[in-house]
């Protein structure tokens, strides 16, 4: 009975023993050059004996996380929610613009360049704006989050839903097909890797619009953190703080690149 | 498998006379305005029979794929009429009398085999005669294929898919621009036969443009020659070879009597 279920857990052990191998394999390089870079960070920090103010180490930025866990957690919250509401409300005004826009030529004329003037203002500038018009709240941060979204998403989306076949609209049309159905059952799939190269590019933009929203008038949130720990200088919290950001942004693009494997099981052209 | 795809509702079984499936009656096609106008088609008229598999031929340029179109309302004509089926082509259309096989099989690359097939039956009211989309990925050769997408499957394979999606409407007209042109010689013939033989189950009429002088000759009952700059009947021939036909039916005397009398034609065109 023992020696049955020795036998067992070494079968079972052994296919994952193989792919515990191939995935160091694969990610072994990358996982040795973050350790590497950390530690020569941390060598930096001691040899050229570097006060902790200008640039602290990784030992200290890890203890900051740690004595600061409460003001992190309490500061992420209200970043996460501007970047993913202003992500969900910019893509979903350039996915219903496109749609406008490739149904109406006129449409087209009449907004893209005005899209394309929103596009080259930088968001810096656009930011006071914002706050002097919606206040202190989150409904700026979400605007910014959303516009630094959108433009990319416009682009991208038109070209998605324009990028049918002739033929399959020869098809469509033999089958007598009306323009909605044509809209909805072949425009829109293929637009999906269209749509989905920019979500990725939206899901860590909108990160850095809701953090420069924080920088310009905000008493919460990452942004209004890296503000308060850049003037204190607690440089091992303002560290940590950048970290988190990005984490968010790992965190929605990894969101974003799950569902685009979930929707698009088909080879795609390339897009971007 | 009960295959009646040729079944035409009450009305036409009592009708006396064989009415042609299509009329061409003087047909002009343009292309273009003002000076770069280009007539595709002059003065183009034939009868295609209820049931019968006709090829149409000719030199790049002729007008074949464009004869093709203008029977499927994909371009308009400038003068003259064509009746399918006693309807204008914009109405055939709208009821489903014929279907459309492209030179690309212009599958949607997300959806499997069977949901190809299902295409018609979705969109554009979907028709009255709902074919079995299980049933024809058979008859073409793809059973088991069904989840397929149409990535994982050869030229060949999805030039199947699409024949299938194109009876699932059960039309009485088959048109066929060049289905095999993009595919090997090999899957060519094997393709070429299996689709006398759904002809010949399923009695559909096609309408058949190639560019290749035996395929002409091994599917047509007829061949509609057509010569070039303007597009206009050259010659509208009888292939007497009997049916069934197996490809080894090129071999004989007179297959190649008929090719090299085509190949005679097409040479004055």
């Amino acid at each position: 009975m023992a020696e049955a279920s020795y036998a067992q857990a070494q079968t079972a052990s052994a296919p994952r023993a193989v792919r515990i191998f191939e995935f160091l394999n694969r990610k072994g390089p990358a996982i040795v050059a973050v350790i590497g870079l950390v530690v020569l960070w941390q060598g930096v920090v001691w040899g050229f004996e570097v006060p902790t103010y200008i640039a602290p180490g990784p030992m200290d930025v890890l203890r900051a996380f740690q004595e600061n866990a409460g003001t992190l957690w309490s500061n992420f919250w209200p970043t996460f929610m501007e970047a993913l509401l202003g992500f969900a409300a910019g893509n979903l005004v350039a996915i219903l613009l496109a749609v406008l826009f490739v149904h109406s030529r006129t449409a087209e004329n009449a907004f893209y360049p005005i899209a394309v003037f929103i596009n080259t203002i930088p968001i810096i500038a656009v930011a006071p704006i914002l706050v002097l018009i919606f206040g202190n709240g989150l409904a700026p941060k979400i605007i910014i989050a959303g516009l630094i979204c959108f433009f990319p998403t416009l682009v991208n989306m038109v070209r998605g839903l324009k990028a049918v076949s002739p033929a399959t609209l020869e098809l469509m049309r033999v089958l007598s097909a009306s323009d909605w159905e044509a809209f909805w059952k072949v425009r829109i799939q293929s637009s999906l890797p269209f749509l989905f190269a920019a979500l990725k590019i939206a899901s860590t933009t909108c990160v850095i619009g809701a953090i420069v929203a924080e920088w310009i008038g905000s008493n919460f949130g990452l942004g209004a953190l890296i503000i308060e720990a850049t003037y204190n200088f607690r440089s091992p919290l303002l560290y940590a703080t950048v970290f988190l950001a990005a984490l968010l942004a790992v965190l929605l693009f990894s969101l974003v690149s799950f569902a685009e494997a979930r929707l698009i099981r088909w080879k795609t052209p390339a897009v971007h | 498998m009960a295959l009646a795809l040729s079944d035409a509702g009450p009305a036409a079984g009592a009708e006396d006379a064989p009415a042609p499936a299509i009329t061409v009656s003087g047909v002009d096609v343009c292309f273009g305005e003002g000076g770069n106008r280009f007539q595709a088609l002059s003065n183009v008229s034939l009868d295609i029979a209820d049931g019968s598999f006709v090829t149409i031929l000719g030199p790049s340029g002729c007008g074949k794929s464009t004869l093709l179109r203008a029977i499927a309302d994909l371009v308009p004509t400038a003068k003259g009429s064509i009746e399918v089926h006693g309807k204008t082509p914009h109405d055939a259309r709208r009821d489903r009398n014929f279907s459309f096989v492209f030179q690309d099989a212009t599958l949607l690359p997300w959806r499997s085999a069977i949901d190809n097939v299902r295409l018609p039956l979705e969109v554009g009211g979907g028709g009255d005669a709902h074919g079995d989309p299980e049933g024809l990925l058979e008859l073409v050769g793809l059973k088991g294929r069904e989840k397929a997408l149409p990535d994982e499957l050869s030229g060949g394979m999805r030039q199947r898919v699409a024949i299938a999606r194109a009876l699932v409407t059960k039309p009485k007209i088959l048109l066929m621009d060049e289905p095999f042109g993009a595919l090997d010689e090999i899957t060519r013939d094997k393709l070429n036969e299996e689709l006398l033989r759904i002809w010949q189950e399923t009695g559909t009429t096609i309408l058949f443009v190639t560019h290749s002088i035996p395929e002409a000759a091994f599917l047509g009952q007829q061949v509609l020659m057509l010569a070039a700059h303007p597009g206009r009947v050259k010659e509208f021939m009888d292939v007497d070879l009997p049916h069934p036909r197996r490809l080894t039916v090129r071999d004989t005397l007179e297959f190649v009597q008929i090719t090299a009398h085509l190949r005679q034609q097409l040479e004055e065109c």
